[in-house]
């Protein structure tokens, strides 16, 4: 048996592997079943079939494994999609290891668009679609090398570099078209048919609000830079960096350790509106991702109205209620990895009145002090402040004296008996909490109203939106000023106050979730209406070219710099590529024309054996004398030119030349059919 | 080239293909095997060669005694001056015939090695360059063989074709004795070309272009060569530069400016036959004929580019 080409076999391998992966985006997978798929991927590429010796022995561990998913549907405990998308996983996997003849190969490509269609029940989202383009990509190239190989006569090399050149630039015509189709025409929602998954990577909560706020808690939270929240504002701010507050809950009472909440009204309703509207709104539209893992809803200082919320679950969209809590929180009644909402804020300085809606409970709360407070705290807050009694002037103090005298870190100092003592006199560093917490507390001991706020800060640009990690959570004070209600004030210093961690990580996971949030946004669920919208854009002019021209100029020179660069680039690729193509073609030209020569010379029965080129033939003809050889000598020394020469046929010199020797051939058949008749004359009288 | 073929053919009658073959190894730049048994007209063919080429031609009979200095030359001690000087053997010749090479030692044919490589002599520490063009024509009796000494494998490499001549057909014979008579055919042999002119024309042999798919071509011969089963060892990459360049000299006599893989196959067999070492233990002639016949079939078997 011939030695199949390596090249075709990596690439079924991998097909197979990106049509396992678009099964496995979804998450639903048994992990099991992952492993063992990726190990015999990973065998299989490099070329160890152990499958091929013990052909029976992998039979019977798909028997087995067959029945242990049967078992777990019968239980209930596993989907029957997800079952079945297993199970082809594994016969995939024995495939692939298996001796690499015709019948394993389109077993592979079999299983491989059964997963496919097995990813597309269990997820829709953009990575299936990577995956599903990966597979179709991956295992046309090897079935058409499959096709090459098979007709290339034994000991030859397969011409990899001619057929893979020509089919991916065909390919990526084809994939480009197949996008463009799926843009301009609507289609089935996924989540019509099938579960569907969640945005972003996975469902692994990272930030989120508990009940409590606990000094000394872990401090990795600060460096995390997945993206938990994304918003669009109306009106647009249009600045890079978002220096808001986005409110989640408030707490009232600290014990010394951690902070609670103890009075608040409970409603559930379809919303909730937490403070009269004012006429300056600022509308938000915010999308909770995975990332986030918790139902609380947040929107930016201060929120007057939160409503229309829908959860994102594995089985569609649903309309979901709000619940208010107490200290301000406002939560989502279904559990769903992921939400959307609107939101309405007043903006930071508008003019309205809170404390009439504050019950005298609520106003007490707000001046507890923890019971065994040490006494040097309201000593340094009487010493910082001075006598100032006004509750913002006084805030700005103490502020200005924490930024001052106390230094930022991550770290934590343990678990102690008072975190505030020891931050305020001991350690003199902490995190946001440490710093709103001491703030609050030094406040209440000066007798002015204050609680502690938790929420995120900030938010970057991206895509005309604003993107918030989880690393920039962070906690601040609201200080009651009567007759105005609260106000935000942040005692910790203004660099520390939204995310660590690193910024090519957050650049590259605002990108991805950009470019997600896009693809949800123009694929998963595009539908007439989108169509609709795209088709007025296009048939309207677009009339915003003055504001275009600014953002243009705008643009940053490296950017710029760099842009141009990789199109630079692309375009000499693309002229080397052109350059070589004459070359190429002359040679395949060259080639084609001996073919049709070879096709002629077939069709008129010129004897020729079969290892014969047309160059032995031409001369051998010649030395016989043969009449054919007349025609046969100047296009055969034209065929070598052009194909060894370098120098190329000319335009209609291949028509030309066949011409001629098709009226030698046919010249040549007449004084054939002439012959036997002479022949057959005598012969016959003889007889 | 086909004025020096017919001034080679009325020597040596009646044998167009050979004659071309020597034409073609002389415009390569290469040396020359004849390997025939006695009497087929071998010297005539390099005499004549010589002849029409106007080169200096030495002859040296390879015997059983020959010494190394017998055909390089040696210091020669003069009495009146009291000094050495180098007095050159027959090797300096444009053309040497070493006929029945096989007769003479390894020590003897080794001297040749360096001669055929690197066109110089070195002797005792002194570098002694030869004239140019330098050809060898090698003669050596294949059914014969007592008292030889079988040419070494890196010897045989240095030859850049090997040819037999075989009888001449019977006709040719019987005019031969008609018309010949007493005159020698060498006599009727003109110069038609010099040193120059053929230094010239190698350096034409030289431009021929060579397509990458016929060097690829090539390149796959001598790997079926090697991977062959009934070879011991298959063809060097000496042998794969000497196929290169005598194709270039074939594509020259066809009047082309560049190889064809029919050019390669025709020079394949006069090439290579002698570089391959065949597994079996046949000798002789029968081993020449199975390596030819060997290399032949590879030829069929590797698919040419089209």
């Amino acid at each position: 048996m011939k030695r199949p080409l390596r090249l075709r076999l990596v690439l079924r391998d991998l097909g197979a592997g990106a049509a396992f992966g678009a099964m496995a985006v979804s998450g639903q997978l048994p992990l099991w079943v992952l492993g063992v798929f990726l190990l015999s991927l990973v065998l299989a590429l490099s070329d160890v079939r152990i499958v091929a010796r013990h052909a029976r022995l992998s039979a019977v561990l798909l028997l087995i494994a067959a029945v242990l998913l049967g078992l777990r549907l019968t239980s209930g405990a596993m989907n029957a999609v997800v079952a079945a998308c297993a199970f082809a996983g594994l016969i995939s996997a024995q495939r692939m290891l298996s001796t690499p003849d015709s019948s394993a190969d389109g077993q592979t490509h079999l299983t491989g668009l059964l997963m496919v269609a097995g990813g597309a029940a269990l997820s829709g989202d953009m990575t299936y679609a990577l995956c599903l383009i990966a597979f179709g990509v991956l295992a046309s190239l090897s079935l058409a090398l499959g096709v090459v190989e098979a007709a290339v006569p034994d000991g030859e090399p397969v011409p990899v570099r001619s057929v893979l050149l020509p089919l991916s630039g065909g390919l990526s015509f084809a994939v480009a078209g197949a996008m463009a189709f799926f843009i301009l025409f609507p289609r089935l929602n996924w989540a019509m048919v099938g579960p569907r998954s969640a945005p972003g990577f996975g469902a692994v909560s990272s930030a989120g609000f508990s009940d409590t706020v606990r000094l000394g808690g872990a401090g990795t939270i600060k460096s995390n830079p997945r993206v938990v929240l994304r918003a669009t504002l109306t009106p647009d701010p249009g600045r890079e960096e978002l220096d808001a507050y986005w409110v989640g809950r408030t707490y009232d009472t600290f014990d010394g350790q951690e902070w609670t909440n103890v009075v608040g009204a409970q409603r559930t309703e379809r919303q909730i509106t937490l403070r009269p509207a004012s006429d300056t709104l600022l509308h938000q539209r915010v999308e909770l991702l995975p990332a986030y893992g918790g139902r609380t809803l947040v929107a930016l200082e201060s929120p007057s109205r939160l409503g229309n919320a829908l959860a994102l679950t594995p089985t569609g969209t649903r309309a979901s209620t709000v619940q208010l809590h107490g200290g301000g929180e406002v939560r989502f009644t279904i559990t769903a990895p992921a939400y959307t909402y609107e939101a309405y804020s007043l903006p930071p300085n508008a003019k309205a009145d809170a404390s009439s809606g504050l019950r005298a409970e609520e106003r007490d709360q707000l001046l507890a002090l923890p019971e065994h407070l040490d006494p040097r705290v309201a000593q340094l807050a009487a010493s910082v402040l001075d006598g100032e009694k006004e509750p913002l002037a006084a805030a700005r103090k103490l502020v200005s004296h924490l930024q001052r005298d106390y230094a930022y870190t991550l770290e934590q100092g343990g678990s102690l008996e008072d975190p505030l003592a020891d931050f305020l006199f001991a350690r003199k560093a902490g995190h946001c909490e440490h710093f709103a917490t001491a703030l609050t507390v030094l406040l209440r001991t000066q007798g002015i109203s204050a609680r502690l706020a938790t929420g995120f800060f900030g938010g970057a640009r991206m895509d005309g939106g604003y993107l918030v990690r989880a690393g920039d959570a962070h906690a601040w004070t609201h200080v009651f000023v009567p007759g105005r209600g609260f106000v935000t004030v942040d005692a910790t210093p203004p660099s520390h106050r939204t995310s660590q961690g690193f910024e090519l990580i957050e650049k590259l996971l605002a990108l991805y979730e950009a470019v997600e949030g896009r693809w949800r946004q123009s694929v998963v669920d595009y539908s007439f209406r989108d169509q609709f919208e795209l088709a007025s854009k296009l048939v309207r002019p677009p009339r915003r070219t003055a504001e275009g021209a600014a953002t243009s100029s705008r643009l940053p020179p490296m950017r710029a710099w760099v842009t141009a660069a990789v199109v630079a680039f692309l375009v000499w690729r693309l002229g080397r590529i052109v350059a070589r193509w004459p070359r190429r073609a002359l040679r395949l030209e060259a080639t084609r024309f001996l073919d049709r020569v070879d096709a002629l010379l077939a069709r008129a029965h010129v004897p020729r054996r079969e290892d014969e080129s047309l160059e032995d033939l031409t001369t051998r003809l010649a030395r016989d004398g043969h009449p054919l050889a007349l025609a046969l000598t100047p296009l055969t020394r034209r065929y070598l030119e052009a194909r060894f020469g370098g120098r190329a046929l000319r335009e209609g010199e291949a028509e030309h030349l066949l011409r001629t020797l098709r009226r030698a051939l046919d010249a040549e058949a007449a004084r054939h059919a002439h012959k036997p008749d002479e022949q057959a004359g005598p012969t016959a009288r003889a007889s | 080239m086909e004025r020096l073929a017919a001034q080679l053919g009325r020597a040596v009658q009646g044998k167009p293909t050979e004659v071309q073959r020597v034409v073609t190894c002389v415009v390569a730049g290469g040396h020359l095997l004849l390997e025939d048994m006695p009497g087929v007209g071998k010297t005539t063919l390099a005499e004549a060669l010589a002849r029409a080429c106007a080169l200096s031609f030495a002859r040296i009979q390879f015997t059983a005694d020959l010494l190394p200095a017998d055909i390089l030359g040696a210091q020669v001690f003069h009495s009146q001056t009291a000094t050495f000087s180098f007095r050159p053997g027959p090797l300096f010749r444009q053309l040497v015939l070493a006929d029945e090479l096989n007769r003479a030692p390894p020590r003897t044919q080794s001297a040749l090695l360096e001669g055929m490589a690197q066109g110089q002599v070195s002797l005792d520490g002194e570098t002694h360059p030869l004239p140019s063009p330098f050809t060898v024509v090698a003669t050596q009796n294949p059914v014969d063989f007592s008292g030889t000494y079988p040419l070494p494998d890196s010897q045989l490499d240095r030859f850049l074709v090997r040819l037999s001549l075989g009888h001449p057909a019977p006709d040719v014979e019987a005019r031969l004795l008609t018309t010949r008579g007493a005159a020698s055919p060498l006599a009727s042999v003109e110069a038609v070309t010099g040193p120059e002119e053929l230094a010239s024309l190698r350096d034409f042999a030289a431009e021929v272009k060579l397509d990458a798919s016929v060097a690829e071509y090539v390149v796959r011969l001598a790997q079926a060569t090697r991977e062959h089963g009934d070879l011991e060892r298959g063809a060097s990459t000496r042998a794969v530069l000497a196929l290169g360049s005598a194709a270039r000299a074939q594509a020259l006599w066809e009047g082309r400016d560049f190889v064809t893989p029919g050019d390669v196959r025709t020079m394949l067999v006069p090439c290579w036959a002698h570089r391959v070492l065949l597994r079996s233990a046949v000798q002789g002639v029968s081993a020449r004929d199975e390596a030819a016949h060997l290399v032949e079939e590879l030829s069929r078997k590797v698919a040419a580019p089209r």
